[in-house]
């Protein structure tokens, strides 16, 4: 009975609600119940409504109809400081901290402590302490400055700052997306703890094994509608994915070709930037896709923006194709053949408030203009190519890029630079909260990208996705690239142990560092 | 969004608004001269030409700073641009008076460009800086005394005659708005500069020359600027210390009162435009009704501030 939800002694009951934006139907109908001391998982594609639930629950937007009840009380939220007032706190996908204030001032910047009026930083240090032990990630520093902070500490200070609420209801969008295993692994004990201090947690997340692993009970969105609720053990992964979808899904990753010798398309040879990286040679050959690994934090992102132009300063060689080049700009890159797909899509990777169309031909405009001129007819051909190409879902090219869902939104950030006929294609983590589908769609296209010709340097913080995507994959450790691993090497054993740089039993083949 | 309701678009409704009290400000000054004098001069095609040729040094001044606020920075260097275009302008004189001066404003313009695009200093620091070096300038140019010379004919012909009855400054600020509408609506570099003014970080990965753009804006700006300050000493017959200090606020004024945000990434020309009539209209109603120039100071304020509260109502932050 699978559909039997307990809705008495359930913590936070909704039901019937519907929520519709501009006439587009996000909710319909939802029934959902969470109790205390569970974590319940809430699973969907994107533009399922599982944010659109979450915001409702939050107080972010309000329901247009239906009701909602929390510990037996009707409730209706005005805003996210009335629902934390009743104990809701939610820690959103989009990571909310001041970039310019120090994490201590970020843990507590709702309600710091006071004295005489004026903030007591000593007890706003203490307290951004004790908050951080919680987590057992004591090692950060309070006093640091929040940008100075790489995006998986970001991301605990973040759940630092919604423990100091008191939550009674912990919802957690997307929350562990940008986490480093070693933090990963830190969060899973805190959360196990709430929950045993009899904390409601609700749980979203695309990374199937979490669910696995952390979900007591998990809800199955799609397209705005409940559609099944079962408890853990219940639904096999395949089930679960198959209700997700609502189709089978063959096989994940798209079949890696033979590898044949082909001729480097690009070549590092000891490249070095400010001790970040540290003599770095690489070769990626046309139709490859070389996958780099390791921790968060180890110079992959660094060496990503190297190859981009974007850093001053960076010593040793760049060939492509055999020709020495000196990208001193993304512009200079660009116009040797190399695209970025960066790490953050909503301020890096799009102009959020302008068209899809805008944001399609911003990187290409040059070559579909006549003189100063753009060719209108030209580039809306070209736009119209690149949208049908990636299949991205949309209403009408006019639109703002922030009406997408996340995955429509990163498929254009793709197709902006496909529009440029790149050779060589850097992504950074490029499938970080995007739904099981459109993920691999992602995966195909990479495939298809590599088969026509174009050399693909892929940083993933997902091993699954490195062993399943990619020919080749380089660990970095430390600012350097400790071992590639190819073939049957590639197995997440061998992707771990590099990553700590400990030399455990590489099968088949001899491991050089 | 609640002005979709009407066919609008979100950059089309302050541009209503402001056509709206642009008949407003009419209305108001010609029942205040029917009821006063018995006439409605306000609604005569003399005194709108007459308003349009002032309002187009205005105009000029503003389309640049349209330019610079798109890309999120702001131009304070303005007044002594102008100023020293008009003066170097009238103090070489001959064939060579105008190509000086606006040489002159894109020099400036340059300065500016480079300061905020290379140095990156703010540009909120750097042009003010850059105005006070000039007007420092000038008065060691002319030793603090109203300047002994005169605008060449050309510069008189340009600024203050009429070709059948339409005064030439007016064709002048027309060629400029082409120009500019062109250019944003038409141009890779348009769209640079609405990127740049969105998301500067995006534009940049993107592979856009995001300081050459910025340069390129400034220039513009200096060259408007200049523009401007040589028509209105042909205008005036001369230049003068401080003949740009009125144009600073009332330029940035009508570009955020016709809808183009200060902070840069969204606005269109066509609201400028209707912005620098409405407040060359609000000034002249004001000084017809006689009130004093104290007066005057505080609905000036009032207005703009009121027009800014009646935009930023409905809307949200799209999540």
């Amino acid at each position: 009975m699978p559909d039997a939800v307990p809705t008495q002694g359930a913590f936070l009951a909704l039901s019937g609600i519907s929520k519709r934006y501009a006439g587009v139907r996000a909710l319909e109908g939802v029934d959902f119940a969470c109790e205390r001391g569970k974590i319940h998982a809430v699973l969907g594609e994107n533009g399922a409504g599982k944010s659109t639930l979450i915001k409702i629950i939050a107080g972010v937007v309000q329901p247009d109809t239906g009701t909602m009840r929390l510990a037996g009380n009707d409730v209706s939220f005005a805003s996210p400081s009335a629902a934390n007032a009743a104990g809701v706190v939610c820690i959103f996908q989009e990571l909310s901290l001041m970039p310019d204030l120090s994490v201590a001032d970020n843990i507590s910047i709702a309600s710091p402590p006071r004295r005489f009026g004026l903030i007591d930083a000593r007890a706003q240090r203490r307290r951004a302490e004790e908050l951080l032990a919680e987590i057992g990630c004591e090692d950060v520093n309070p006093l640091m400055r929040a940008r100075d902070l790489p995006l998986s500490r970001r991301q605990i200070v973040e759940i630092a700052k919604a423990l100091g609420k008191k939550p009674q209801l912990l919802i957690l969008d997307e929350a562990t997306s940008a986490l480093t295993s070693a933090d990963v692994e830190k969060v899973y004990a805190m959360l196990a703890r709430l929950k045993s201090e009899g904390v409601a947690i609700l749980y979203i997340s695309h990374r199937m094994h979490e669910v696995e692993a952390l979900a007591d009970r998990a809800s199955v969105f799609r397209n705005g509608r409940h559609i099944e609720t079962f408890d853990k053990g219940m639904r096999s992964t395949g089930d679960i994915v198959q209700l997700m979808i609502g189709r089978d899904i063959a096989a994940q990753y798209p079949p890696k070709p033979a590898r044949k010798a082909a001729k480097p398309m690009l070549a590092l040879e000891n490249l070095s930037w400010e001790g970040r990286l540290d003599r770095i040679s690489l070769s990626i050959g046309a139709g490859e896709i070389v996958g780099l690994g390791g921790l968060d934090g180890q110079g992959q992102k660094s060496l990503l923006l190297a190859l981009f132009g974007v850093l001053r300063g960076v010593s040793g060689r760049i060939t492509v194709e055999g020709r020495e080049v000196h990208a001193g700009s993304p512009a200079a890159a660009k116009s040797v053949g190399i695209a970025l797909v960066p790490e953050d899509r909503k301020t890096e990777g799009l102009m959020l408030p302008m068209s899809i169309a805008d944001n399609l031909a911003i990187a290409s405009l040059s070559a579909i203009s006549t003189g100063p001129f753009v060719d209108r007819a030209k580039e809306s051909a070209a736009v119209k190519r690149a949208i049908a190409r990636l299949q991205i879902k949309i209403g009408a090219p006019n639109d703002p890029v922030s009406t997408l869902s996340g995955g429509n939104q990163q498929k254009v950030v793709l197709a902006k630079w496909l529009m440029t006929d790149p050779r060589i294609i850097l992504l950074n983590d490029p499938t970080r909260g995007i739904d099981v589908g459109t993920k691999q769609e992602l995966y195909r296209l990479m495939r298809e990208l590599a088969d026509q010709g174009a050399a693909i340097l892929f940083y993933s913080t997902d091993y699954d996705e490195l062993i399943g995507c990619c020919d080749r994959v380089a660990i970095m450790y430390d600012g350097r690239i400790v071992r590639e691993l190819e073939g049957s090497e590639l197995t997440e054993t061998n992707i771990i142990a590099s990553a700590l740089n400990i030399d455990a039993a590489v099968n088949g083949g001899a491991a050089h560092a | 969004m609640t002005s979709a309701s009407l066919g609008l678009s979100r950059d089309d409704r302050p541009i209503l608004i402001s056509a709206l009290f642009i008949l407003v400000i009419l209305a108001a000054g010609t029942a205040y001269t029917v009821a006063r004098f018995g006439s409605a001069p306000l609604l005569s095609p003399t005194y709108l030409l007459q308003q349009l040729q002032i309002g187009a040094f205005l105009g000029i001044v503003a389309a640049g700073m349209m330019i610079v606020i798109l890309i999120g920075q702001i131009d304070l260097s303005v007044p002594w641009t102008l100023a020293a275009a008009a003066m170097m302008a009238t103090s070489i004189g001959g064939p060579f008076a105008i190509p000086v001066g606006l040489g002159i404003g894109l020099l400036v313009g340059l300065v500016n460009g480079v300061g905020v695009a290379y140095l990156r200093v703010p540009s909120m620091i750097f042009t003010l800086g850059v105005n006070a070096v000039m007007r420092g300038l000038m008065v060691a140019h002319t030793g603090g005394y109203a300047p002994q010379t005169a605008a060449t004919d050309l510069m008189r012909t340009l600024a203050a005659d009429r070709t059948l009855g339409i005064p030439h400054a007016l064709f002048v600020w027309a060629a400029v708005s082409v120009l500019v509408v062109a250019m944003l609506q038409r141009t890779a570099l348009g769209r640079y500069i609405y990127a740049i003014g969105n998301k500067e970080a995006a534009a940049y990965l993107a592979g856009v020359d995001t300081r050459r753009v910025t340069v390129i804006c400034f220039v513009i700006c200096g060259g408007a600027a200049a523009l401007a300050g040589v028509l209105l000493a042909g205008y005036s017959t001369k230049a003068y210390q401080g003949m740009g200090d009125a144009y600073l606020l009332p330029a940035i004024a009508a570009v955020v009162i016709g809808g183009t945000n200060i902070l840069g990434g969204r606005g269109c020309y066509l609201g400028t435009l209707i912005g620098v009539v409405l407040i060359v209209l609000l000034n002249s109603v004001l000084s017809i009704m006689e009130m004093p120039e104290a007066g005057r100071q505080v609905i000036y304020g009032l207005v703009i501030i009121l027009m800014l509260l009646v935009y930023g109502r409905g809307e949200r932050v799209v999540s």
